[in-house]
């Protein structure tokens, strides 16, 4: 098995045939599709001769069908799922057409006394060829199909470990709760009282963080969020970051994913605040036109920016979790303007009532 | 004589704390603090302090970057890294042989590093400069008189190569280092371009290139009076490269 990073997505679902594991994997399946064309038929020569004589046509096709899908490689990739597949059919079955061909050939000239032969091989070549043909369109198809569903299934496994990977990511920066951390020890013997108010902050970040990410919760809520996370890195930062809040007009019932706007917060001080040495501002606008509710998040941006490795993480599950509940209405921009960096996210303004009544 | 120590930290609690925690201890003398890896290098060399508690993460200069330029002097002090959470920096460092504290540090790891601490070594430095690797410097540090001096890397007009050092030529004059060409060439790469065996100008000063009756091609720099030697095979990508 290849490592998953090596060909991402756009390998071809077909299994490597060029391995020694296929050739073995080929010959049980040609060995199994020949008993089951020599039962299902009368046996004249007996069963043995003639699952032998079926065994080695089938052989000469499904080893040549694994040379040439070998030979293929990764070129079927790049045709896409839908052509590739059709590909393969087709040469598979001009295979099967050329070889049945062959065999006919040679049946008839040295095998044209014995009986069975005369049954193998009847007068009219085609309708050899033609049965042939056909039951190689059912079995490659039925194959194809196995092996694409295999991957598929194969595939979803692994992305849903990755992203279970990445939600946990997006959750919390370790370098902030350290440093939390850190902030709280000093500030216990400094300032004691603060310290508990910090203590009291970032446990009510850890709740909402460790809460179901499906569930909404209002916009109120989530700003309430937000301005918590503020605090904590309020103390840490000091004068060095301000925040500009600029969301009166927001319907505070409205319905939103949790964690909406927090961790666009985390993303904005953490690349647009901290590797400032004189800080900045960090601007929350929010406003509400028709049903539509926009939220727009600005941070000062250097050209030293990228010495810090930005983490989409957390931009990517926002974006995914609002199309999860708003679907096509829902819209996340973010890019860089001048000096600025804007994350713009829109999306329809529904209440908890109004939601439950639709 | 109890060690004389400088706190190197861009938040004020985290300063507070190295600050209460050094009092308690009452083995080191506080004598400053500072909020960055300039501010470090600057209060270094006016305090000369035995050991320096450095953050690793700051903006501007960070940690690591400083450390390195510290090397150049001649009585280096010697420095314990401090970081929350530092993927990079932490697994670069032997624990025995690079001091370092995780936030929030404890009194008596703090207690065990200040009675080891030691100037880096080279070897150290060279483990530190690769473990940060694609993170360029903000600044070149050439010996001096005064200790040390700071060449902002925008300054930077040229590198020219001798056999044993390399000069820095910038906007402010001329300075002797210890880097070699290569190794600069590969930090700094994007900004800068190798125009002959010798040389590596900064991108931003170029002005023009000139050819003299040997037919030998020359590069006139922003700021420099002297012209460089450029060599043959690279006064042709210049030219397309910079349409000079």
């Amino acid at each position: 098995m290849k490592p998953a990073d090596a060909v991402p997505d756009r390998s071809f679902y077909l299994p490597d045939f060029c391995t020694s594991r296929a050739a073995l994997a080929i010959v049980l399946i040609v060995e199994l599709t020949a008993m089951l064309l020599t039962l299902a038929h009368d046996n004249v020569n007996g069963f043995w001769t003639d699952l032998a004589r079926t065994s080695l046509f089938l052989l000469w096709v499904g080893l040549a069908g694994a040379g040439l899908l070998c030979w293929l490689g990764t070129r079927l990739g790049r045709l896409g799922v839908a052509r590739g597949s059709l590909t393969v059919l087709l040469l598979i079955t001009a295979l099967i057409a050329l070889l049945s061909m062959a065999a006919y050939a040679l049946g008839r000239s040295t095998l044209v006394s014995d009986a069975g032969a005369a049954m193998l091989f009847p007068a009219d070549s085609r309708s050899f060829v033609l049965r042939n043909v056909s039951i190689g369109i059912v079995v490659t198809g039925l194959a194809l199909r196995y092996f694409y569903v295999t991957h598929e299934w194969r595939r979803n496994i692994e992305m849903q470990a990755t992203a279970r990977v990445n939600a946990l990511q997006a959750r919390i920066r370790p370098h902030f709760l350290f440093n939390s951390m850190n902030t709280i020890a000093a500030l216990t013997r400094s300032d004691p009282a603060l310290a508990e108010q910090a203590v009291q902050d970032l446990a009510d970040l850890f709740r909402a963080n460790l809460s179901d990410q499906r569930s909404t919760i209002t916009l109120a809520e989530e700003c309430e969020v937000a301005r918590i996370y503020q605090r904590i890195e309020q103390l840490r930062l000091g004068s060095r970051l301000h925040v500009e809040w600029k969301i009166d007009s927001l319907p505070h019932a409205a319905l939103v994913p949790g964690l909406l706007l927090q961790p666009l917060l985390e993303n904005a001080i953490y690349h647009g605040i901290e590797p400032q040495p004189g800080g900045g501002t960090v601007t929350v606008t929010g406003e509400l036109a028709g049903d539509l509710i926009t939220i727009v998040v600005r941070n000062p941006v250097t050209d030293a920016q990228s010495v810090r490795e930005g983490n989409r993480l957390a931009l990517a599950n926002v974006r995914e979790r609002l199309a999860l509940l708003y679907g096509e209405r829902a819209l996340v921009k973010s890019g860089r303007f001048d000096a600025q960096y804007i994350v713009t996210l829109r999306f329809p303004h529904i209440e908890r009532e109004r939601k439950s009544a639709a | 004589m109890k060690p004389r120590v400088l706190i190197v930290d861009d938040e004020l609690p985290a300063r507070e704390r190295l600050r209460s925690l050094l009092a308690d201890l009452d083995s080191a003398s506080v004598i400053g603090e500072a909020a960055n890896g300039e501010d470090a290098l600057k209060q270094i060399l006016e305090l000369h302090p035995d050991i320096v508690l450095l953050d690793v993460r700051m903006p501007g200069m960070d940690g690591i970057e400083a450390a390195r330029h510290l090397n150049v002097l001649e009585k280096a002090p010697a420095v314990i890294f401090t970081t929350a959470y530092d993927e990079y920096a932490v697994n670069a460092f032997d624990a025995r042989a690079v001091g370092y504290l995780l936030k929030p540090i404890r009194k008596e790891k703090l207690a065990a590093a200040l009675a080891h601490a030691h100037r880096l070594s080279p070897p150290q430095l060279r483990q530190l400069a690769a473990a940060s690797a694609g993170k360029r410097r903000t600044h070149i540090a050439a010996r001096h008189r005064e200790g040390l001096r700071l060449i902002a890397l925008e300054d930077v007009q040229y590198f020219l190569a001798d056999q044993k050092y390399t000069t820095v030529r910038h906007t402010k004059g001329e300075d002797l280092i210890e880097d070699a060409l290569r190794a600069l060439e590969e930090e700094f790469g994007a900004a800068f371009v190798r125009i002959h065996r010798n040389a590596l100008v900064s991108v931003r000063y170029l002005e023009r290139i000139d050819r003299n009756a040997e037919g030998q091609y020359f590069v006139k720099l922003q700021g420099c009076p002297a012209p460089l030697q450029v060599s043959r095979r690279m006064a042709g990508e210049l030219r397309e490269r910079f349409r000079l």
